[in-house]
């Protein structure tokens, strides 16, 4: 276990576990936090965790973990770790089941107050209309060889079938398609989970929230961004469904050999991980990017799906209900960048696992419509409570591998959140506090409940005033979807 | 032996301490206890479907993983819950049983995957105990 004497500060909000702690870390571990925050992280064993991975070959600079940071399997949650090119490693672990598990926005020009009268039909459209629960299949029926497609084209397949614009795709995380995605990687398995569940939300923690922009932090920037004050907004979070479950669950399997084959040594097998220059690391790496493709294409036709759902409740109602994107992030994922080490640009391949790329200002990888302002970052908060827009900054880039938090991050278990919380009791409390509430299972609500979350306007007071992002908007929630 | 498995606290997924005397006995029992995540309360119809599955693995770790998410993957396409297993073969490196179950109209909880989150079959005074972590 990792004691508050073990932590070195940095400064207000860093703080460092040195590679002395253990001799197997190669790199020190740090994590951002503040006095609060710190006490949740040292009830579970995230920093344990955070520690192990400072132990993977060919890890450069620190690994990192974010202020939502909490207990998962082999990487914590909130975790970023960098490994240098061509002979570090990508660890399957270090990305998690749900790959490219992310966050969409969508903005209308609503004001709150216009909404409210059909915030009821509205919720429950969406309900209907957008696939939830768990194993929940879609409507969308693929042809033969189309899942290849959605595979290796991601959220263009979904724009070339008719479930959306290429303004969405301008707007997306590498415009919803990742290069070298390789379908051919991935199992059959993975693609009999796949197949019927394009356009689903799924269960457990993800869900679709209609939300209105409360606090407008950074005006100048939120008028870049389309928002303003008392507007109504929509937010996806959902990932690659079964397909991207199995490719992970393929390839954790695949390199509990591969370590042996390369002599890695691991303290948990969770971590398993092969170096990228290896045929192992390259299909990995391949599978995954076609995983990742799935998802911005499931969260694309789930776009399509809410904007029918607005469509049929507000039209003839309301002017201007269409919704415009206004970006769509991931936050599983392993990618290869270019970052500081030392004092050379070195190719790294970056490991989020709950964490956010936040690129700033001036990259080049971002679309020409946000390019000077940094990239667009969305910080969902608990069910019932606050989200957030932040954008990256420099500051991020110098510090973190261009890395931000992800959410709120759970300090309950769902086991122990289902025994303090009611599932229909807090539907009644959210419903009370204007909040409408459409979900498939009151267990899976209770362990959704705000109480075993932190507190996420905390969370994101640590990265903006660590300098890891930039407040813009507050998002507040009317209703939530859930499976 | 009187526990066959317990809920072992986890922040953010569900984690089983599982038992038995032997092998055999730990994947029954963990196929149990990831039932017990899936469905709430008893369920009827065993036997209405059967499934010969086998299974090879490295280990008996990688074994019990291969297992569970086997029966995962019926649960989550066909929500099919398995409650009657026969092993005709079970050993570290090789499983072959059948099993028996039936389909059940909604699944409470959704296993996305089996861990080897500190994975680590040990020895217990009655026999054999293991925590698996599920991702949920």
């Amino acid at each position: 276990m990792v004691r508050i004497r073990d932590l070195r500060r940095i400064d207000a909000y860093l703080y460092e576990i040195p590679p002395s702690f253990r001799p197997d870390m190669r790199v020190p571990a740090r994590f951002y936090a503040d006095a609060a925050l710190i006490d949740n992280i040292l009830g579970d064993r995230s920093l344990e965790q955070l520690v192990n991975t400072a132990t993977l070959p060919g890890v450069v600079n620190h690994v990192l973990a974010m202020p939502d940071m909490h207990q998962g399997y082999g990487f914590p949650i909130g975790g970023v770790v960098a490994t240098a090119l061509p002979d570090g490693v990508i660890s399957p672990g270090g990305v998690g089941y749900d790959i490219n598990c992310g966050v969409r926005l969508l903005a209308s020009q609503i004001d709150v107050e216009a909404i409210r009268p059909h915030l009821d039909d509205l919720a429950s459209m969406l309900y209907a209309n957008c696939p939830s629960g768990v194993g929940k299949g879609g409507p969308v029926k693929l042809a033969a060889g189309e899942l290849d497609q959605v595979m290796e084209k991601g959220a263009r397949w979904a724009v070339q079938r008719g479930f959306g614009s290429a303004a969405d795709l301008e707007r997306t995380e590498e415009e919803g398609c990742l290069a070298g995605a390789d379908a051919q990687k991935v199992s059959t398995r993975a693609r009999d989970r796949g197949k019927g569940q394009i356009g689903t939300l799924g269960a457990g923690n993800h869900f679709i929230e209609v939300d209105v922009v409360d606090r407008v932090a950074d005006d100048a920037i939120a008028r870049r961004l389309g928002l303003f004050a008392g507007q109504v907004v929509v937010q996806i979070h959902c990932g690659s469904r079964g397909l991207g479950h199995q490719v992970c669950t393929d390839y954790v399997d695949l390199f509990q050999k591969a370590v042996h084959k390369y002599g890695i040594d691991l303290p948990d097998r969770e971590l398993v991980c092969a170096p990228l220059s290896s045929p192992e690391g390259r299909d990995y790496l391949a599978a995954m990017k076609a995983a990742a493709n799935y998802a911005f294409a499931n969260r694309q036709v789930l776009v399509y799906h809410i904007r029918h759902a607005f469509e049929q409740v507000l039209a003839g109602k309301l002017n201007h209900h269409h919704l415009f994107q206004v970006y769509d992030i991931a936050h599983n994922m392993a990618k290869l960048e270019s970052h500081r080490v030392g004092a050379r640009m070195v190719e790294v391949c970056v490991h989020r696992k709950g964490a956010t790329r936040a690129f700033g200002p001036g990259s080049d990888v971002l679309p020409p419509v946000y390019r000077d302002i940094g990239q667009p970052v969305l910080v969902p908060g608990s069910m019932g409570t606050s989200s957030w827009v932040l954008v990256g900054t420099e500051g991020g880039m110098s510090q973190a591998f261009g890395s931000t938090c992800h959410g709120a991050g759970r300090t309950m278990s769902r086991h122990q959140a289902k025994r303090s919380v009611q599932g229909p009791a807090l539907r009644r409390e959210l419903e009370a506090a204007g909040i409408r509430v459409r979900a498939g299972s009151m267990a899976g609500l209770a362990e959704e409940a705000p109480a075993a979350y932190k507190d996420v306007d905390r969370v994101v007071d640590v990265v903006h005033e660590a300098g890891l992002a930039r407040r813009v908007a507050r998002l507040a929630p009317l209703a939530v979807i859930k499976g | 032996m009187s526990t066959r498995f317990e809920e072992v606290e986890h922040t953010a997924d569900r984690a089983l301490r599982i038992y038995g005397r032997n092998l055999t006995e730990l994947f029954v029992n963990a196929a149990a206890g990831m039932n017990s995540l899936l469905v709430a309360g008893v369920f009827g119809d065993a036997g209405r479907v059967a499934k010969r599955i086998e299974l090879e693995a490295g280990d008996a770790e990688s074994l019990l993983v291969a297992w569970l998410s086997e029966l995962a993957f019926w649960a989550e396409t066909e929500s099919l819950i398995f409650n009657w297993f026969d092993f005709m073969e079970l050993s570290p490196a090789r499983l072959v049983a059948v099993v028996r179950g039936a389909p059940v109209q909604a699944l409470d909880k959704h296993v996305k995957a089996v861990t080897f989150h500190n994975l680590a079959i040990g020895r217990h005074p009655e026999g054999l105990v293991v925590t698996v972590v599920f991702d949920v």
